[in-house]
């Protein structure tokens, strides 16, 4: 039996651009964790790191190397994170990163 | 003949490696007494253990489903902070009835090094954990300086606004239980000794039915520590799945102190409130737990590799120290299932890599000394070498304690 893949319809689309980075970034994601399991979950711009994906702060970093790796001097990582209150790292979402990406490449 | 005085929380996990300390000191013939929460540190000190009460807060329980930054924002705020405001009037009375020479303030009880630096007194941190030094927030400079925040509030209110150290780091004394062997390169401040874990020498009276083990199989112990038993019901049934799928060369014992896996003893499977962890290491594989600082030292003492899922605090800080190390494998807490546990556990238990990394860590935790090299470093602050200039020189090798 075959199903056809839907798109999420609850979640609001990203723009062009932004699609393409949450693409990488889901990339990025299923590189440096592999172990995570993420088969069986949709990655969107309102899935939250800690929440969601079970990922620590520690893996945050790891995947700080890796996004840093694909967009090389484009987009300042290290500044990025290392500009997060507290408040903003706790419920940190991949669509907060993915526009910060965006916004660096427009 | 020296005074110490131990400032502890309210942890098992922080009480234990302290009272190791105490017990060598008292052995050694210095007078030891705490300062903390009187039920728990009589039942994990001894019965002759001279406690000072101090009032704690009332609710010691987190909400469980805090996880990450969340946790740690909780931890900080919501309960070192008014630990130390609780305490603090308890250790300023234990203080001035005991009169101690040397302070052993808890990393975590912040009114103990705060204390000491207002009184004076000079004081050793007791750091039962490495997270504090790993530079787990090295890239999240803001969060840092949410705690250094916090802490000068503290030091405001109970210590000596004048000093500028992280009161986290004693400037004379750190211990840490641990050893670079497991840490690897690590931000400790040159004050800091690596001793290994310092066991308590009390024989652990805890019933077990040793006739259960079966020495043609693998023992496998599970054990998410005490302070997770919200938490931890998904993970110990897929940990229970994953070692009866592999019941013919398997079979484990699991610490379910929530009671969710109802009792289970059969052939494979062994459910129990509580279990003398020290004992069956010297018969168990392999371990898998939520990277404790204590129950991952303990395991690897023993030469024992694990698999690790760690919840919250420290947990993913020793969980990577321990991957980094090879002696073991980390998977989600979260997310992690009967496959994935049980993939890891093949792993540990078939590839050598992991027990001889284990075993690496293991040489490296005994020739660290423990619990004798810990009160030995305390002998040095009661006694500084420095002060003899106050006393007339009577020859090489005042003031002669060893």
């Amino acid at each position: 039996m075959t199903t056809t893949p839907t798109s999420d319809a609850t979640t609001p689309l990203p723009g062009a651009g932004e699609n393409a980075v949450l693409a990488e970034v889901t990339e990025a994601l299923h590189a440096v964790l592999p172990e995570i399991g993420l088969e069986g979950t949709a990655i969107t711009m309102d899935t939250r790191f800690v929440e969601d994906l079970d990922l620590e702060s520690i893996d945050l970093v790891t995947l700080t190397g890796e996004l840093g790796h694909r967009y090389g001097d484009r987009v300042d990582f290290p500044a990025f994170f290392a500009s997060l209150e507290l408040s903003e790292i706790i419920g940190l979402s991949v669509g907060q990163v993915v526009r910060h990406i965006a916004g660096c490449q427009g | 003949m020296s005074r110490f005085l131990f400032v502890v929380p309210p942890f098992v996990g922080h009480i234990n490696p302290a009272a190791a300390v105490a017990a060598e000191l008292t052995r050694r013939g210095h007078r030891v007494a705490w300062a903390g929460l009187p039920g728990l540190v009589e039942e994990l000190a001894g019965p002759d253990a001279d406690i000072h009460p101090c009032e704690v807060p009332r609710d010691l329980r987190r909400p469980p489903e805090l996880r990450g930054a969340a946790a740690l924002r909780y931890l900080w705020q919501d309960f070192l902070a008014p630990l130390a405001m609780a305490m603090a009037p308890g250790v300023e009375r234990a203080a001035a009835a005991f009169r101690p020479d040397v302070i052993v303030a808890d990393q975590q009880a912040l009114s103990g090094a705060l204390t000491a630096e207002r009184l004076g007194i000079p004081y050793a941190t007791s750091a039962t954990t490495s997270a504090e030094f790993s530079g787990a927030l090295a890239g999240m400079p803001k969060v840092d300086e949410w705690i250094h925040g916090l802490l000068a509030g503290l030091r405001a209110e109970l210590g000596d606004p004048a000093r500028t150290h992280d009161p986290r780091f004693s400037p004379d004394l750190v211990l840490a239980f641990t050893t670079t062997a497991l840490t690897g390169e690590s931000a400790a401040p040159p004050q800091t000794r690596f001793v290994g874990p310092a066991l308590a020498r009390r024989p652990d009276t805890t019933p077990f039915p040793w006739e259960w083990l079966d020495p043609a199989r693998h023992t496998v112990l599970v054990s998410l520590g005490t302070a997770n038993t919200d938490l931890g019901g998904r993970f110990l049934t897929e940990c229970a799945a994953a070692v009866r799928e592999r019941s013919p060369h398997l079979q484990a014992v699991i610490a379910d102190l929530g009671g969710v896996l109802e009792g289970t003893w059969d052939d494979t499977v062994l459910a129990v409130r509580r279990m003398p962890q020290l004992a069956l290491l010297r018969r168990a594989s392999a371990v898998v737990c939520h990277a404790g600082h204590n129950t991952v030292a303990e395991s690897l003492l023993h030469g024992v590799p694990l698999v690790v899922a760690p919840i919250r605090d420290d947990q993913p800080v020793i969980a990577a120290q321990l991957t980094t190390a090879g002696a073991g494998i980390r998977v989600r807490f979260g997310r992690g299932d009967r496959h994935a546990i049980g993939a890891a556990l093949d792993a540990v238990l078939t590839a050598p890599e992991y027990r001889a990394a284990a075993r690496r860590v293991q040489e490296s935790f005994r020739a660290a000394g423990g619990a004798a090299a810990a009160a030995t470093h305390l002998e040095e602050v009661a006694t500084p070498i420095e002060e003899n200039e106050e006393v007339a020189p009577t020859g090489q090798g005042e003031p002669g304690r060893s």
